[in-house]
């Protein structure tokens, strides 16, 4: 089916699209085979998706094992696995930072735990976009154990010091898991020389992959407990799930179809090089920016943002409004609201959440033009006539 | 105007109910002076055939262009049950200006009882 570009999307950050030919090339070739896993199948042609995606991701990210790359279906499942994982290796109630430019996929399973009387929780204020170490190594106690915080906020573009933070984290022996949701795909990542524990990602965003794929990976297995068991396809005959990596932490069918294309999404990436996608990023992101800076009642809430994001509101138009208008007049697909990031929106613009425009390599340049000229009209007609009974 | 059927539902970041109309119709630009009548009606006109959106507290809102064939319309969660046929109804009986609006008030002032009663007990 030929590729509908009668609309500009602009809504990366939450779902990447186009994806690359090579994606969607992969997906329907793994769909028009029967599936071939390792212990699941007498088929011996196919090609182990599985193996191909992790050491596809394990190259991306800097992972020397392969093994410890471990797939789920998003980032939320992956934080969700390594939260529980941590509280049920260590007893007792324990004291866990995060950070308040923090998803709701972080802020929601920590806060379910500090209700639940597991942890207590601290939640540290963002200055600039960014979180600095400081604010960490002040918040640090005797009982501090774990901080999972953001890589890259998903509102304001910014990404965070991990490796100034984690350096911090590890000094106190507290372990450090990052939601790279953002920026895996976007940004240099090297695990193997980061201060990070755990690093969380998704598919279906920078990756290119499609949605109900994601993953982590992680240094030291023995530091998360398991916290789903079933069939691997390895071990059969042990009643109890094997603790190797990286069956510890998955079981079951794997999204074959998923993981193929994902694997292709990263072979994209590194094929077109992180340096070259941050560059183009990052001169259509400063257009974007200078452009909507033109108008004065355009509020930009970080004007040098890491990532393709430019969160932004109108005076006086509810940015509902503004998402619809772009939406409908001129084709434009952009976000508005919150954007599951509740305490970022608390801070920049009272919680009543912006507009969000996120582009990804595959945005052109005249499509940019369009998508700033559009917002540009808006903000020139916000003025408004009011009637009523 | 007839709606012809509704093409999309979410539930918004708001907690409120979306479901877009398809009309049978492009939506003229009187219609939204129409809705006036039932609550508050603010207007972008410079912006293609004109920008709507309809507020009527507790209810529900409206928002779409003139000249389009689609419409949003948002309800409250909490009493959608009593107004969403009266939404329907706006729709429905808009005739420009033959609409015969003391029908629609008398409507609206009983399913404004049941609505009060649900949300505030009075």
């Amino acid at each position: 089916m030929a590729e509908d570009r009668s609309f500009i999307y602009l809504n990366n950050a939450a779902t990447s699209w186009p994806k690359p030919p090579e994606v969607l090339a992969a997906v329907s070739e793994s769909l028009s085979l029967p599936v071939f896993g390792s212990g699941r199948t007498t088929a011996s042609q196919g090609e182990d998706c599985v193996t191909k995606a992790r050491d596809a991701l394990s190259g991306l990210l800097g992972v020397k094992t392969p093994g410890h790359v471990v797939f789920t279906q998003n980032a939320t499942d992956s934080l969700n696995v390594l939260i529980q994982g941590f509280l049920k290796r260590h007893a007792g109630t324990c004291h866990v930072l995060t950070t308040a430019l923090d998803h709701n996929s972080v802020l929601r399973p920590l806060h379910e735990y500090e209700r639940q009387g597991r942890i207590r929780l601290t939640v540290l204020p963002f200055e600039d976009g960014r979180v600095s170490p400081g604010a960490v190594a002040e918040a640090i106690t005797p009982m501090t154990r774990l901080m999972v915080m953001t890589h890259a906020s998903n509102v304001l573009g910014t990404v965070q010091d991990i490796q100034a933070i984690g350096e911090v984290l590890h000094d106190h022996g507290a372990c450090f898991v990052v939601d790279g949701a953002q920026a895996a795909g976007h940004v240099p990542i090297n695990l193997e020389s980061l201060p990070v524990d755990a690093y969380a990602f998704t598919g279906h965003k920078a990756l290119l992959g499609i949605a109900g794929t994601g993953g982590f990976a992680i240094k030291d297995p023995e530091a998360i407990a398991p916290v789903r068991f079933g069939g691997t396809g390895t071990d059969s005959f042990s009643l109890l799930h094997p603790t190797g990596m990286p069956e510890r932490f998955e079981a079951g069918t794997h999204n074959y179809p998923g993981l193929a294309g994902l694997a292709a999404g990263v072979s994209f990436i590194l094929s077109l090089g992180i340096k070259r996608i941050m560059e183009k990023a990052g001169r259509q992101t400063a257009y974007l920016i200078r452009e909507l800076e033109k108008e004065p009642n355009i509020t930009i809430y970080h004007g040098n943002p890491d990532l393709p994001i430019i969160a932004f509101n109108i005076r006086d138009l509810p940015n509902d409004d503004v998402g619809f208008i772009l939406a409908r007049r001129y084709k434009v697909i952009g976000r508005t609201g919150l954007h599951c990031a509740p305490l970022v929106h608390q801070a920049i613009d009272g919680g009543a959440g912006c507009v969000r425009l996120s582009h990804s390599w595959f945005t052109t340049d005249e499509e940019c033009r369009i998508a700033a000229g559009a917002v540009r009209e808006i903000a020139q007609n916000a003025d408004r006539s009011v009637s009523s009974a | 105007m007839r709606i012809v059927r509704s093409v999309r539902h979410k539930v918004c970041a708001d907690g409120s109910f979306m479901k877009e109309f398809l009309l049978d119709e492009p939506v003229p630009a009187s219609f939204y002076s129409f809705l006036a009548h039932f609550g508050r009606v603010e207007a972008l006109p410079q912006l293609g055939e004109g920008f709507f959106r309809f507020e009527k507290p507790d209810w529900f809102s409206i928002k779409g262009f003139a000249g389009d064939t689609t419409v949003e319309v948002r309800f409250k969660k909490e009493v959608m049950d009593l107004t969403m046929d009266f939404a329907y109804f706006l729709f429905s009986s808009f005739q420009d200006e033959k609409t015969d609006l003391s029908g629609l008030k008398q409507r609206e002032e009983a399913v404004a009882g049941r609505v009060r009663r649900r949300l505030h007990g009075e």
